[in-house]
């Protein structure tokens, strides 16, 4: 068990936020770059500054085992960036990438779920030891056979370098970086692998946090003698993390590069906005290096130029912010409207003739609700981020199951509520592995004989239709056998009716339920029976639906309807009694009064009615609710056509009031023990005049 | 306040040493209301404030004391009758009855009491606890009682009140 070091937690979170962005990153340059089967130079110098930004972040948070294994696959990066041609064998390399990625996204997992400060510190010795022998490899191929003549010539170069004397530099740290002692014992781990001769002042930085003073004061002071080039030295002393400048104070005579370096204060890279990585160093590859140490040199000084230029361009304009401070701001505009409300129709106000106070209460309101729709579309965010991790998914699987599968996104750009995002990832995981395992033909001969082309096909799409996004994850593999699925479900005690009475669509939908799985054996990936109703009752939880649309040896679709917002929904006020009741309006088909000559009975004395030669059955409201009406004629109050999921009703309450937009909040934790959402409602509203609406939720209330 | 706190006030209070029993210490605040001619209590800290009698939203399908939801600032809160809780008949809201709004694990919920007494410390010596016999009517929601000269406070069990229904 490792601990994390005292003093750095309240640093963690934005630790994990910026590592696991940047890991992202990797991922896609890795998914966009493996299709292409080759590297652009402009990616591998994205992967190396990504490795290098972590690397940084890592040993300065203290996590070690992370900062080797950061430092290794920078190593390897730095031999492919120097010599773009060496790759042959480039799947070799995303393996070993992807696995870096991994092994760095389960570390970090650990440490967020640490207890106490404690974590778990993982091994990555094996993958190290990979790396290394990848870079090897790479090097080798990348010398060919000068390899021996450039380690005879790397053997020879620092004993030409030993007769230059020690070079002093004085660092300066950005204003405000805290912990300057620290941040100058990781330069100093930085540079002395380039040294063979290294002294510091003040000496004791590691320890002794008062150094930190010294250091804001006169500078840190180191003495070094580089073992090849004192530029890479200074380089790399400029492009660290937080430095803000440093000055030469006593160049070596004999070196002319340092010659070249202005004496005085030089501003470095802006390191927190783009890490100019690219200068950053070849720290553990340095006979790679000596063999073109002078073009390297250029080349690296080439690549700050362009880090810094792409840098103004890059600087996104983004911020992260806590989605917890967002839900308070949605609750103060929702406050604000309701105030609104109370102040414009304030009952004081009633009779009086305020042309002026009018005009002002209009451009309130107008205001008011431009404001609440910026901050409902604060948190809408696009279904890129999600999607792409599919693409990750999909790859993993089309290597391991051995199936050619093309893999096709549409509409990530789609926008929905954060919430509804994060809710989306796992049945979206699961839909998409289900694809891969069960779905697309174990054998492409299969594929080939039904005559569909071999290579498999898994698409991923997303729409917006009237307040819905709707989401299909469809392949074009065998489909599902309605009578495997049957006689599945037999077995399984699953069927509830006779079997003749099973449509083929309610067969399909049987997949749904808990404890059903088709495959014979479990995979890695699927088939333990839990699975399907988790994806069901996940989407089902965000106030989606989802249906099955499968033919035999065709392939299967799978449709997930989610609304665009869980927090604010287009409604019908109608009352009953003295309650007030939201509807929702896409879910209404028509509104109208009822005529006697309409309504029936049936023998149990169900009422119905006829509209347009359709029956529907009507639900009364102060039934269904046990609320006190004096309307009770249906002929005298409303009725509401209302459907869901192909299922319709009418329901019959007192009074239509108006639509109105409102914001969705759920009942009271305190309630949900009497299972209040079960039974017709879905949540409650705050109106505007203060008093509360209850959400008719018409799945429940007709199923 | 936990049970070992009274077990050990109550203890000391029945302790031979004199200077023991003697012993009073301020171990908190509570909030007193009454229920008709009975006086009751609930902890401070279970406290968040106390607001008018206001309209509230009956909800369909829960049980007689839940009287439905209301609006405190944007929040949407549950209200308990607490004479229906315990039994007791309705008897009409006047000027004087009050919601307390409550809060415990996240959760806010509002009693209506008949009338808010007054806030005031708890002294160790003061402190009885209930009789074993838990079978004995309401007794599941009282933590323990106070006594102040002729008059016993019966200071509720927050977690008992909201808690699941038994």
């Amino acid at each position: 068990m490792a601990r994390i070091e005292t003093g750095m937690e309240a640093m963690l979170d934005m630790y994990f936020y910026e590592t696991n962005t940047l890991l992202e990153q990797l991922d896609e340059i890795l998914l966009r770059t493996e299709q292409a089967n080759m590297f652009d130079s402009e990616d591998i110098k994205e992967i190396f500054r990504i490795m290098h930004t972590i690397k940084g972040s890592s040993a300065m948070m203290g996590f070690d085992n992370l900062s080797v294994l950061a430092h290794k696959a920078e190593d390897m990066f730095f031999v492919i960036r120097e010599n773009p041609d060496v790759i042959t064998d480039v799947s070799f390399v995303y393996d070993l990438v992807f696995q870096v990625s991994d092994s760095y996204k389960a570390q970090i997992e650990a440490i967020q779920n640490n207890d106490g400060g404690e974590y778990e510190s993982m091994d990555f010795t094996d993958l190290i030891n990979k790396l290394l022998k990848a870079r090897d490899v790479l090097m080798g191929e990348a010398n060919g056979e000068a390899a021996p003549a450039a380690a005879a010539a790397a053997q020879d170069a620092p004993a030409a370098a030993v007769d230059s004397d020690k070079t002093t530099v004085r660092v300066f740290f950005e204003d405000g970086c805290q912990m300057e002692n620290l941040r100058a014992f990781l330069l100093i781990n930085t540079i002395k692998e380039e040294c063979s001769f290294l002294e510091f002042t003040p000496a004791d930085v590691e320890t002794n946090p008062e150094a930190s003073k010294v250091i804001i004061e006169n500078g840190f002071l180191i003495t070094f003698k580089p073992i090849d080039n004192v530029d890479f030295v200074l380089k790399q002393i400029e492009s660290a993390l937080n430095v803000q400048s440093y000055e030469v104070v006593s160049a070596a005579a004999a070196e002319e590069p340092a010659a070249e370096l202005p004496p005085e204060p030089k501003a470095a890279a802006p390191v927190a906005a783009a890490p100019a990585a690219a200068v950053a160093a070849p720290v553990a590859a340095p006979a790679a290096a000596e063999v073109k140490e002078q073009s390297s040199i250029e080349k690296a000084q080439a690549a700050v130029e362009k880090a810094q230029a792409a840098s103004g361009m890059q600087k996104q304009n983004l911020i992260s912010v806590n989605l917890a401070k967002l839900d308070a701001l949605h609750d103060i505009v929702g406050e604000i409207i309701t105030t609104e409300s109370m102040v414009i129709s304030n009952p004081d106000l009633e009779g009086l003739e305020l042309e002026s106070f009018n005009k002002a209460a209009r451009q309130l309101r107008k205001l008011t609700s431009e404001l609440q729709d910026t901050v409902m579309s604060i948190r809408m965010v696009p279904l890129a981020g999600v999607f792409q991790k599919m693409n990750r998914i999909v790859r993993d699987m089309r290597k391991k199951l051995n199936k050619d599968v093309e893999f096709i996104i549409e509409g990530e750009e789609t926008e929905v509520d954060k919430s509804i995002v994060d809710s989306l990832q796992d049945p979206l995981m699961h839909l998409v592995r289900n694809c891969m395992d069960h779905g697309i033909e174990e054998n492409v001969q299969d594929r080939i004989n039904a005559g569909k082309p071999e290579k498999g096909r898994l698409k991923l799409a997303a729409t917006n239709s009237s307040g819905e996004v709707i989401i299909t994850i469809s392949d074009d593999g065998k489909g599902i056998d309605p009578e495997k699925v049957m006689s599945k479900a037999k077995r399984q005690g699953l069927l509830t009716k006779p079997e003749s009475e099973y449509t083929e669509k309610e067969i399909q939908n049987m997949i749904l339920l808990p404890g059903f799985s088709t495959n014979e054996q479990a995979t890695e990936f699927s088939g333990r029976g839990v699975g399907m109703d988790v994806v069901k009752a996940n989407v089902e939880k965000c106030g989606g639906s989802i249906v099955i649309d499968s033919k035999k040896g065709q392939g299967t679709t799978f449709i997930i309807k989610i609304p665009l917002t869980l927090a604010i929904i287009d409604g019908m006020e109608i009352t009953c009694g003295d309650l007030v009741f939201t509807v929702p309006i896409s879910t209404i088909r028509e509104s109208f009064k009822a005529e006697a000559s309409q309504l029936l009975n049936d023998t149990n004395n169900n009422e119905m009615i006829m509209i347009r030669g359709v029956c529907y059955p009507i639900l009364r409201i102060h039934e269904k609710f046990d609320i006190q009406t004096e309307v009770t004629d249906l002929e005298e109050g409303i009725l509401l056509l209302v459907e869901t999921d192909n299922k319709s009703v009418c329901i019959f309450a007192d009074k239509l009031i108006g639509e109105q937009q409102v914001v969705v909040k759920p009942f009271p934790k305190y309630l949900s023990r009497y299972n209040v959402k079960g039974k017709g409602l879905s949540g409650c509203t705050i109106m505007g005049d203060g008093s509360i609406s209850l959400i008719i939720d018409t799945n429940s209330l007709i199923g | 306040m936990t049970y070992d706190v009274i077990k050990e006030a109550v203890a000391k209070q029945q302790s031979g040493d004199k200077k023991v029993s003697n012993e009073n210490n301020i171990l908190g605040k509570v909030m007193t209301f009454h229920i008709g001619e009975q006086i009751y209590g609930i902890e401070l800290q279970n406290v968040v404030e106390i607001i008018e009698m206001c309209h509230i939203t009956k909800i369909p399908h829960v049980p007689v004391y839940i009287k439905g939801i209301i609006n405190v600032r944007s929040k949407v809160v549950p209200v308990l009758d607490i004479r229906t809780r315990f039994g007791k008949p309705e008897i009409p809201y006047t000027s004087r009855t009050c919601i307390i709004i409550l809060t415990m694990d996240d959760m806010s919920v509002g009693i209506i009491v008949d009338k808010v007494a007054d806030v005031e410390d708890i002294h160790s010596s003061d402190i009885s606890a209930t009789p074993e016999n838990k079978s004995v009517n309401t007794n599941e929601f009282i933590q323990y009682m106070i006594r102040s000269g002729d008059d016993v406070k019966l200071i509720l069990d927050v977690k008992q009140l909201l808690g699941d229904e038994v």
